[in-house]
């Protein structure tokens, strides 16, 4: 389950020091006309991809940035593009 | 009969072109549902779909712990009939499931978390289940093992003591429930992969498996922590759930030292000792999900660490096995049984993170109830997958051992 990220800032570093943060969604939804079930589906729901899928990561036991990556979820690897699925 | 195998509940089933009701997974709550399906409802026309063998997933991965003192009004009724069923399943299957009536010892830690333990034994109190507070030196008397000292990182203040609680062997579980299923007509197949759900105009219409196509009104998936996935990739409907890889291992055997299972929140630890001697421990997740099931020297690190500071006799013992399963993490830690909706005659059984074991067979009991009448049974009804666009989250989140989904 060794997993090694790449911060934007700090470069590859052990997976240990960073807060996983869910799904990449994508930005905030506008709030004007939201239904509950919009909102729900930004905050709660998950595609629970088994295979690659874009992840919100934070850094939290380094230099604190916020990034997106891509990690295979059968493998524990980060990969570049959603297509590689090593 | 040298080298032929017969598998314990019977011969192998042919898959038939359509089935009253199928089964996307062969676990327990697969099994459980599919033998109430025929005992209660005279369902047989039933088939489970396993990708592998079942058992294969949560229900041979679990460390075996059955209990009933959960933190909501909503869980602990559920989950006390899941308890009161071992002893009746025992008889009804014919099969030994080793219900070993133990009891549990929920540790505490600090002031707030015996004032947390006092409102958990209320609830429980409430709904007719044995739950009492004891202070540390009671818990000393009952586990001479527990290091009660003041000098360890997290000095115990007291326990939550559970007698009704213990442990049950899963694997028979699983073999005692094949058994009661193949002998009512239920046809398990193994070794067959769903690989798509057809519907049409939104009602379930049959089950493409990698052994050929099933037509049926009725498909539950209870794929355990493969669920969430299956249902986004052939369904396209999204739950909230992540899926997390949780580790367990044993250590070397040991003459008798824990007659109770023990656990702490703060440690992110529980032992109990087999009936073959080894400790069986374990508790924390993996800080992000995945579907590896690997195991980690970390985690090995953190239970050793764990284990000497509050049972200090078993430094130096050794590990022996480690293994991984998955736990499939809702935000308010109670899972989604949910039924007819959006899809009329699609079932899910899911969410169960790492309650799926001890709540098996009830669950399997009142989904069976659902998918036959096609209503959902009071008992279920707080499971619905709505509850997370109404902001009616579970406060289950309260209970003393607390992860969020994602760790």
């Amino acid at each position: 389950m060794a997993l090694t990220l790449t911060c934007p800032i700090c470069g590859k570093r052990n997976g240990y020091e960073f807060r996983y943060g869910g799904e990449d969604k994508g930005s905030r939804p506008d709030e004007k006309g939201l239904s509950p079930a919009d909102w729900c589906d930004y905050v709660h729901m998950n595609t629970c991809t088994a295979g690659v899928q874009k992840e919100w990561w934070f850094h939290r036991d380094g230099c604190g940035a916020w990034f997106s990556t891509y990690r295979n979820t059968l493998s524990n690897l980060e990969v570049d593009r959603p297509e590689d699925s090593t | 009969m040298l080298f032929t195998y017969k598998s314990l509940w019977g011969k192998k089933p042919r898959l038939k072109s359509s089935y009253e009701v199928v089964i996307i997974g062969g676990g327990l709550h697969g099994l459980a549902t599919a033998y109430y399906l025929a005992r209660d409802h005279g369902i047989t026309d039933v088939a489970i779909v396993e990708k592998r063998y079942i058992g294969f997933g949560g229900a041979g991965r679990n460390t075996a712990i059955v209990r009933a003192n959960q933190r909501t009004q909503y869980n602990v009724p559920l989950y006390k009939e899941a308890l009161d069923l071992w002893p009746v399943l025992t008889k009804e299957l014919d099969f030994n499931l080793m219900f070993n009536n133990c009891g549990n010892l929920n540790l505490m830690h600090s002031e707030a978390a015996m004032k947390a333990a006092r409102m958990t034994i209320a609830t429980a109190q409430f709904h007719g289940v044995e739950s009492h507070l004891i202070d540390a030196k009671q818990a000393k008397e009952m586990v001479p093992a527990l290091n009660i000292s003041e000098d360890i990182t997290f000095p115990i203040h007291g326990a939550m003591y559970h007698p009704p609680g213990g442990i049950v062997r899963h694997d028979a579980v699983v073999w005692g429930l094949a058994k009661g299923c193949a002998k009512k007509g239920v046809h398990i197949h193994q070794q067959t992969e769903a690989t798509a759900i057809h519907t049409q105009g939104g009602k379930i219409a049959g089950v493409t498996t990698s052994q050929g196509h099933i037509k049926t009104p009725k498909v539950l998936v209870s794929a355990g922590g493969y669920s969430a996935g299956v249902i986004n990739h052939m369904l396209g409907l999204k739950l909230p759930i992540s899926v997390l890889t949780i580790q367990a291992m044993v250590t070397q055997p040991l003459k008798p030292l824990l007659n109770h299972v023990v656990s702490s929140g703060a440690y992110h630890c529980y032992a109990n000792q087999t009936l073959k001697g080894e400790i069986a421990t374990g508790a924390h997740m993996d800080p992000w999900p995945n579907y590896t099931t690997q195991t980690t020297a970390h985690y090995i690190k953190h239970q050793a660490e764990a284990l000497s500071d509050w049972l200090p006799c078993l430094r130096g013992v050794r590990f022996m096995r480690i293994w991984g399963g998955l736990a499939d993490m809702t935000p308010d830690m109670a899972p989604i049984l949910e039924g007819n909706d959006p899809i009329g005659g699609f079932y899910m059984d899911c969410g169960w993170g790492y309650f799926g074991f001890k709540s098996c067979s009830a669950a399997g009991k009142y989904m069976a109830q659902f998918i036959a009448t096609e209503n959902c049974p009071d008992m279920l009804k707080p499971f619905n997958l709505r509850r997370y666009e109404k902001h009616q989250l579970m406060g289950e989140t309260a209970a003393l051992v607390s992860y969020t989904p994602d760790n």
